[in-house]
């Protein structure tokens, strides 16, 4: 379909992710115009789009490719609000490397 | 969070799905057309699941077993208003499928929750999977907006176990790392303090596995891991003895891969 498959990670697989398109799910630690600092299991850089409303506090998940520094460049953003388990959603990514069979197709 | 029970039946139609699946009687086909009788079944799934199932007749399996109704959450990426349904594009992260709700002539007023679904919003369906010139869709008989967000990481930790029991089995409780996945990864504090680390209960593995997850947790910087030798050499432990032990870690859902597979992070409760 359209869509591409968008695994979710957190930011220690940046580097096993490069130049792919992820879903990442964290709390935005700090706004600085048109980047952000985002906390996803670690500091991850990511530079927004011009749709892109973060809440600092909040947990954000993102939708965007990795570039070559390990910073991800949005595509979309949504506001996950501020009840998320953030061990839920680490377990999640850990059962999505741990069964991709389910999760999405390696390449 | 505890997922150490689940349903390993979900022939109750008011259970899994995360919360209140009760099918219209309307919406059955009855099963008389010779084919055989499936017990009704509702599945929590992945898309991607949805999209590698396998045609059986007029049927569809997945993991091998016969899916009567299906549920799932996913990401609304566009919606489609026809004359006779409304179709949602859901994209839940493995795969995007086309989820068609028909317009029920029936229906005394509009559901005031539609206007909660919109692009970019997390809604959860249940429906059954249809298949026309090689096209996939869900036909739906509900689909309503996720209002915990907790329900997206819920239903995927959900579609995962019931996934590995069709695919292992159940659940062995008696004393098997391999099944207790589900059962580590909680918050609460367990009585018996002796295995225990950051919360989890590691008592179940071997010695060797114990002092590994128990050096990885003491001595983590961030998130990026340790890399296996270097937990054998510190502990000073055969690498192979180290490896055996990550593998019962690994399987035990108490420690996850970061850089390579060769590199171990505990997953711990946030402190």
């Amino acid at each position: 379909m359209d869509h591409p498959q968008t695994p979710r990670i957190l930011a220690p697989h940046l580097a096993k992710f490069q130049h792919k398109i992820v879903r990442m799910l964290g709390r935005v630690v700090q706004l600085r115009g048109d980047t952000a600092t985002i906390d996803a299991g670690g500091e991850v850089e990511v530079m927004l789009n011009r749709d892109s409303h973060l809440a600092v506090g909040h947990a954000v998940e993102i939708i965007g490719k990795v570039d070559g520094n390990l910073h991800v460049k949005v595509q979309f953003s949504w506001d996950f609000g501020t009840n998320i388990d953030f061990n839920a959603a680490a377990a999640v990514v850990e059962a999505t490397h741990r069964h991709r069979e389910i999760f999405y197709d390696a390449d | 969070l505890d997922y150490n029970n689940y349903e390993t039946s979900y022939t109750s139609y008011g259970a899994g799905g995360g919360g209140g699946g009760f099918m219209p009687d309307g919406t059955q086909n009855t099963p008389s057309k010779g084919r055989d009788h499936i017990q009704d079944t509702l599945r929590p799934v992945t898309i991607k699941q949805i999209l590698d199932a396998q045609p059986d007749g007029d049927d569809f399996k997945i993991d091998n077993t016969k899916i009567s109704q299906i549920t799932f959450v996913g990401q609304i990426r566009n919606i489609a208003h026809q004359a006779t349904n409304i179709t949602y594009k859901l994209d839940d992260g493995t795969g995007t499928i086309e989820v068609k709700q028909w317009h029920d002539a029936d229906a005394m007023e509009a559901n005031p929750q539609t206007t909660k679904l919109i692009d970019g919003s997390y809604c959860r369906a249940w429906g059954k999977l249809k298949s026309f010139h090689d096209r996939r869709h869900v036909g739906a008989q509900i689909i309503r907006p996720v209002e915990d967000m907790n329900e997206v990481s819920y239903h995927l930790l959900e579609a995962t176990a019931v996934h590995l029991y069709y695919t292992r089995g159940p659940l062995d409780q008696s004393n098997n790392a391999d099944g207790a996945a589900s059962a580590r990864i909680n918050t609460n504090t367990n009585a018996n303090g002796a295995a225990q680390d950051g919360g989890v209960d590691v008592s179940e593995f071997s010695g060797v596995a114990q002092r590994v997850y128990k050096f990885l947790c003491k001595e983590r910087q961030g998130a990026e891991g340790i890399h296996y030798q270097v937990v054998a050499s510190r502990l000073n432990l055969d690498t192979a003895v180290v490896a055996e032990a990550g593998d019962q870690l690994l399987e035990g859902g108490v420690i996850y891969t970061t850089v390579d597979d060769q590199t171990w992070a505990p997953l711990e409760p946030e402190k």
